[in-house]
């Protein structure tokens, strides 16, 4: 199985934390970073992400909408300007359901729009539709 | 008119006359005279119907006299001793009687007529009687109302003379009404115009000179500002776009406040007179003009100004006055009018920024709610997972509890946030299949096929005027609302119907739920409004139902089933 490396961009602690259980049972590498600042510093390598071998770039980002400092809709609007970046499928994971929303996210690049479930139990449905993801990029 | 008729003679009468006259005369000619001639005619008997006017008696007895005589003369008398021959004898007698008769016979036809037009005359006579009598009647009932007529019409006369010498005080006030509706006719014309101040006043000081009709050369309004007399408007050309107050015959009009003239202005250099075309004008008359102007009439020569001119001057200055003051009011009025409108602008746009404030508000709010709601569910989760066979039954229902407490309070919010966003979202109406919809709804959700449930549209569904978006949650939260709000055990069954209802197309759903309570009917369509706890719901489905449907142009409802359950309607603009 081909490990995915997941960048998780979320300020809710509980959130992370659902989330790396979810991912302890799959195996996959995730990390996660509080707002959009830092998740803009971490992808551009950055200090204190200036070590690729700590920090390696992710292949995929999962990106929360509601951030402090930048928002998720700048990181993605950021991440959609740099060339570099180009290859990484972003997944915006929110729990917010209003149809701007999701037409915006669209319309700046997003690869998919997750909405966030009701309980923290259920994180794992999430892993299993990014699984798509990773499998697109592995075909 | 008809005479009474001729009594006919009584034929008994008649008879026993007939009987007794020749009973007697054959007693006297046959019994006591059978041999001799006797001088008594014949005749006699018959007069005798000139009493009883009896034509059968006259001629009856005329024969029975015929066959008497005729056997008295030819079987009883001898031949001897007649002068005649008895031949002849008998014949004299036959023509005496008949003479006799013949003559009564006339007399009693004469009598008989001249009976008949007595009476007929009398008859006349008493008709004539009558009518003259009506006639009378008549001619004093005529005499009475020719009298009553006569009253009248003296009263007539005078009432005519009243009027016409009320009509004579009318003409007068007309003529002067006139004159003033035309000068009013021309401030109106003005005003319709939207003429500026000095047009529209200059046209006022032409139709005061109209008004005086010759007797005025110019006419001018004045406004005094500061130590001058700024000209608002004239006609006839005297005056001057401003002069010095002082020494003007205005100033005098100003500080007295009256109307005043000056007969000959050449006896008053002091007033420093105007010009006209022809020389310095002769005569002024001017009244003042609220707040503190001036309307001047001048003459060419010297004249004396008539008390008609005094009341024309006056009327035209507080028309002036009027017309100043409503072209102030009106200044001020459109001053504040924009002042207004920037008001309502600048408060329509704080009201929106706040709007926007709001609606930011409660979204964030809502969203960072469900975080924490999330969190308690997912522990809740984790920590009965990671305690499998460690809890006791209590405990396990202490976790169960705090996880539907938390499952509850996020359905509350995520309705709460589609009942908002229904709210202000647009809602764009097309034709929408509404079989095609609810098809397409049932074959989506488990929860709406058998065996769980049977949801049957009968009959055609016409199209209807609605959003999509919006007819697909009502039609969801109705049927939810359907299959959910059933007693245990007992398989939901749903009947959608439509029904043509005037100008709209109402579409039926019919459950056999666990129907609701009638004292819950006006209310179930409130906010947070549950008919029973039994079951789970946050009671904002239906208050959303009758959002959308309102935003629609439609309108829902229900009533109690005749089966047990409820019929909701959701009547709807039909597309064609």
């Amino acid at each position: 199985m081909v490990g995915m490396r997941v960048l998780y961009v979320e300020d809710e602690a509980d959130d992370v934390l659902f989330m790396r259980r979810a991912f302890r049972k799959c195996g996959w590498t995730l990390q996660a970073v509080e707002d959009g600042r830092q998740a803009i510093d971490y992808l551009s390598g950055a200090a204190p992400y200036d070590d690729r071998e700590r920090h390696p770039l992710p292949s995929l980002v999962l990106l929360d909408l509601n951030l402090p400092r930048v928002s998720g809709f700048e990181v993605l609007q950021w991440i959609r300007s740099r060339e570099d970046l180009r290859g990484i499928p972003v997944v915006v994971f929110s729990s917010s359901g209003r149809p701007e929303d999701r037409s915006r996210a669209a319309s700046l690049g997003a690869d998919d729009y997750l909405l966030k479930p009701s309980s923290g139990a259920l994180f794992g449905e999430v892993v299993a539709a990014l699984k798509t993801h990773r499998d697109v990029r592995v075909s | 008119m008809t005479a009474p008729a001729e009594r006919r003679p009584s034929t008994a009468v008649s008879a026993g006359l007939f009987v007794l006259l020749m009973a007697l005369m054959a007693w006297i000619r046959l019994g006591i005279f059978p041999d001799r001639l006797i001088s008594l005619s014949y005749g006699l008997p018959l007069l005798v119907c000139l009493w009883h006017r009896d034509l059968r008696l006259l001629w009856a007895m005329v024969a029975a006299s015929t066959c008497m005589s005729a056997y008295k003369a030819f079987v009883l008398l001898p031949d001897e001793g007649l002068p005649f021959g008895q031949a002849v004898h008998w014949q004299f007698q036959m023509a005496n009687m008949a003479v006799i008769a013949a003559a009564v016979h006339a007399a009693i036809v004469v009598l008989r007529r001249l009976k008949e037009r007595n009476a007929a005359l009398r008859a006349a006579n008493e008709e004539l009687a009558a009518r003259e009598e009506e006639i009378s009647r008549q001619n004093e009932e005529l005499q009475q109302q020719n009298e009553e007529i006569q009253r009248q019409s003296e009263e007539v006369d005078q009432q005519a003379e009243e009027v016409q010498s009320q009509a004579e005080e009318l003409q007068a006030v007309n003529a002067e009404l006139g004159h003033r509706q035309r000068m009013l006719q021309a401030l109106l014309e003005s005003f319709r115009g939207g003429e500026a101040d000095g047009p529209l006043l200059d046209g006022v000081c032409r139709t005061v000179l109209d008004l005086f009709a010759g007797a005025a050369a110019a006419a001018a309004v004045v406004e005094r500002r500061g130590e001058s007399l700024v000209r608002l408007a004239q006609a006839g050309g005297a005056e001057p776009a401003e002069r010095p107050l002082a020494g003007s015959f205005a100033r005098v009009v100003l500080e007295h406040g009256k109307t005043a003239f000056v007969d000959d202005l050449s006896k008053r250099p002091d007033l420093g007179g105007l010009s006209g075309p022809g020389g310095p004008f002769g005569s002024v008359l001017a009244s003042p003009v609220r707040p503190a102007g001036v309307l001047e009439v001048y003459a060419a020569a010297p004249r004396t100004w008539t008390t008609e001119h005094f009341r024309l001057v006056e009327w035209a200055a507080a028309q002036v006055s009027l017309l100043l003051q409503v072209r102030r009011l009106h200044e001020a009025l459109s001053a504040s009018n924009a002042d207004l409108e920037r008001q309502v602008r600048h408060r329509t746009a704080q009201l929106q920024e706040m709007v926007d404030e709001l609606q930011h508000f409660s979204y964030t709010i809502t969203h960072d709610m469900r975080a924490p709601l999330r969190a308690m569910q997912g522990f809740a989760a984790v920590l009965s997972d990671g305690l499998d066979g460690q809890l006791d039954a209590e405990n396990r229902d202490y976790l169960d509890r705090i996880r539907t407490a938390a499952e509850r309070m996020d359905r509350l919010i995520t309705d709460a946030l589609s009942y908002a966003n229904t709210v202000r979202t647009e809602m764009p109406a097309t034709a929408v299949d509404p079989a095609r919809l609810l098809r397409g709804m049932i074959e989506s959700y488990p929860a709406f096929q058998p065996p769980k449930a049977r949801i049957e549209i009968e009959g055609e569904l016409p199209p209807v005027l609605a959003n999509e978006a919006g007819l697909t949650q009502c039609f969801s939260n109705l049927l939810g609302n359907a299959v959910k709000f059933v007693e245990p055990g007992r398989v939901p069954h749903v009947r959608i119907r439509a029904e043509r209802r005037g100008e709209r197309l109402r579409l039926w759903f019919e459950d056999n739920g666990i129907g609701i309570p009638s004292e819950m009917l006006p209310r179930i369509f409130g906010m947070f409004q549950r008919a029973s706890k039994a079951y789970e719901g946050t009671g904002i489905g239906l208050a959303l139902v009758r959002k959308v449907a309102d935003r629609m142009g439609g309108s829902v409802g229900v009533e109690p089933s005749p089966g047990g359950g409820s019929r909701f309607w959701l009547d709807l603009r039909p597309a064609n």
